[in-house]
């Protein structure tokens, strides 16, 4: 296995010397997590403020004197434009504000009942008449949402209490039990949701284009350019030079995933600021990190074989690219599917799955709770498909067909 | 020393193939029945014209492909069962066959010297001789992605030799190059003929083969139809150069009508 070690080394030398390449494999990722997972935080961000900092515009139909009050006591009016309208000015502009409502120009329509005040008062008994508060606001305009949410909790919730108060003196009659919450949950397992639902699927898509950008190249763009069939009249075996390849591809792509992801790990509490959440990686023990690596080199290896075996097969780059696309779509869906799991156990065989239930693996592992049985599956999936993929790309290697088109 | 015995190269046609060469057959004999030898301190030169089965012969000497039936060996190794070994005794050049375009030629040379396991010391005289011979040390650390075409046909020559082989196919040699570049390579090819290397060359340029060349085998349709030293197949046919006698043989093989 000497002229492996060649192999790899020259390769590695290919990827490690080229200024390019090291920008473009190792330097850009994190410029490029840093820089988006920052953006969508900002961008989250602002948004949330602007939202909130937004002075709600409000009009408030035949709003009773008390409900005038509470407003003014509860400082509503310091955060919103209100205006007040009786119920003559607004019969006569209903549409227009309801239109107005439904384009965004006014955010909440308040209506109270025309008599409501008396209504009220003259409730004595059950089947009396109970007077209405008509609320008018439009869920797809994100200031009215946030106009509505915030004067049913700062207005209608105080004012319903004052006029209960009124009305029954002792509110504590009403509360007949009072309920406790507590939150048990692990710490492993707190704020990981998000975590387990993407970084499978991110780490799958990584993995796949940092292997596919350098092995298309190595394989198909060297066989196209004529220079892989110089090594082919070396006096080494073909499995040697398939070994060398594999090999020092693999180490180039995992070092590029490698940076990806730990750029990925530190920007992503950058976007998570933003959506106002937290990324908890408490999951990072000995044990996990290492099985995390195991799954992640197999699967590098695995994506790193596949996409040689069909770079060797096309007859150039362009085609190489053709035949790699399905698979890279196949390779994402399966990434996706763990993303929506129910966490409902899963039968052991399917974390043999090659990717999907390598997937399953990594989800487990962020929050926490891998099952070894499904982990070992999953690393035994992995060795018996990559040495499957290795053997048919050896044997692509040996066939004339293949190399020399005959 | 190349022993070539009733060599017979079968290709499979594709449909996509079949199409492209208009046939129904689903098979292509490429070298039918070839015999020849190739002694050290000579050049043979397989001339024919294109399609003939001149690579296709090579590429089996050079254990890229394998007989669909006959032998070669190759200073005593057969190029089926001992593969390893004829490569580390043989350089096969060709066009289609180039160095890594993103190394410079000096680290392709200690690349392939490694793979042929040869000493450091040995290496670096190696290389310093062959770097001087083609011209090439002022350029040996530049990309050969930035060489002429010359410059890379060259440097890969030199790195070619790197283990001193003992044969040396070399697949139409001047093809591509400026005159004085060929002039560079077919001189090297005489010397290393001189020093007793065996020397294989196909070709299909008449001019070249009748300079270059100790012994002619031509190959029409995939079979050997003459063999010879120049003055020879000059006598055999009656020629006054190798291109009249080149075309009589053809004639006689082919029949008159099919030329023009």
């Amino acid at each position: 296995m000497k002229g492996a070690r060649r192999i790899i080394k020259k390769e590695l030398a290919r990827v490690f010397k080229d200024k390019k390449l090291i920008f473009t494999m190792f330097i850009m990722p994190a410029i490029l997590m840093f820089a988006i997972y920052g953006l969508i935080g900002k961008l989250i961000a602002s948004a949330n403020n602007d939202i909130i900092e937004h002075k709600s515009a409000v009009t408030i139909v035949n709003a009773p004197e008390d409900f005038k009050q509470v407003i003014e006591a509860t400082g509503y009016r310091l955060m919103s434009d209100v205006s007040y309208s009786d119920e003559a000015g607004y019969e006569s502009r209903k549409t227009d504000i309801e239109n107005e409502v439904i384009n965004g120009q006014t955010d909440l329509l308040v209506c109270f009942d025309k008599n409501f005040e008396a209504d009220y008062k003259a409730y004595e008994k059950r089947g009396d008449k109970i007077p209405g508060i008509n609320i008018f606001y439009n869920s797809t305009e994100n200031y009215s949402q946030q106009a509505y949410n915030v004067f049913n909790r700062s207005v209608i919730t105080p004012y319903r209490e004052t006029l209960q108060q009124a009305r029954l003196g002792d509110l504590e009659k009403l509360e007949v039990f009072g309920i406790n919450e507590q939150l048990l949950e692990k710490e492993s397992k707190k704020d990981t949701q998000f975590l387990s639902m993407m970084l499978p699927y991110l780490l799958v898509i990584m993995l796949f284009s940092s292997a596919m950008g350098i092995t298309v190249d190595a394989i198909a763009g060297e066989k196209e350019r004529g220079t892989l069939s110089s090594m082919l009249l070396a006096p080494i075996s073909r499995s040697e030079i398939v070994v060398g390849k594999l090999v020092s591809l693999s180490i180039s792509s995992t070092l590029s995933a490698f940076v990806y992801c730990v750029s990925m790990i530190f920007a992503m509490p950058m976007m998570m600021q933003g959506m106002g959440g937290e990324v908890n990686f408490s999951f990072i023990s000995v044990s996990s990190a290492l099985m995390l690596l195991a799954i992640i080199l197999l699967m590098n290896l695995l994506f790193v074989s596949l996409i040689s075996l069909l770079s060797i097969v096309a007859k150039d780059s362009k085609t190489a690219s053709t035949l790699v696309s399905p698979v890279y779509i196949v390779v994402v869906m399966a990434g996706v599917m763990t993303m929506f799991s129910s966490g409902a156990e899963v039968a052991t065989w399917k974390y043999a799955i090659p990717v999907y239930g390598n997937a399953l693996v990594i989800q487990q592992i962020c929050s926490g709770e891998v099952v070894m049985s499904g982990f070992l599956a999953s690393v035994a999936g992995l060795v018996v498909m990559i040495a499957v993929i290795i053997g048919l790309t050896t044997k692509a290697f040996n066939s004339e067909k293949i190399m020399f088109n005959a | 020393m190349i022993e070539i015995r009733d060599l017979t190269k079968i290709y499979k046609l594709s449909n996509k193939k079949k199409a492209e060469l208009k046939t129904k057959d689903s098979e292509k004999v490429a070298v039918s029945g070839v015999s020849l030898e190739a002694h050290p301190g000579e050049i043979y030169g397989l001339l024919g014209p294109n399609g003939a089965g001149k690579t296709t012969t090579l590429r089996c000497v050079a254990t890229l492909l394998k007989p669909t039936k006959g032998e070669i060996s190759v200073c005593g190794f057969d190029t089926v069962k001992e593969g390893k070994q004829v490569r580390d005794k043989i350089c096969f050049l060709t066009n289609e066959i180039k160095l890594d375009p993103h190394f410079s030629a000096s680290y392709m040379f200690d690349f392939f010297g490694g793979l042929h396991n040869i000493d450091e010391e040995t290496l670096a005289k190696r290389k310093d001789f062959f770097f001087e011979r083609f011209g090439i040390t002022d350029f040996k650390d530049k990309k050969i992605e930035d060489l002429s075409t010359g410059m890379k046909q060259k440097a890969a020559i030199a790195v070619s030799l790197v283990h001193d082989p003992e044969v040396i196919i070399f697949d139409e040699p001047t093809n591509g190059l400026d005159i004085i570049t060929a002039r560079v390579v077919t001189d090297f090819l005489k010397e290393l003929r001189d020093s007793g290397k065996t020397i294989i060359v196909s070709t299909h340029i008449m001019s070249e083969a009748q300079k270059l060349c100790d012994r002619i085998g031509m190959i029409i349709d995939g079979k050997k139809v003459a063999e010879g030293t120049l003055s020879s197949l000059l006598a055999q046919e009656n020629a006054e150069d190798l291109e009249d006698a080149f075309f009589k043989v053809y004639k006689r093989v082919k029949g008159e009508d099919k030329i023009g």
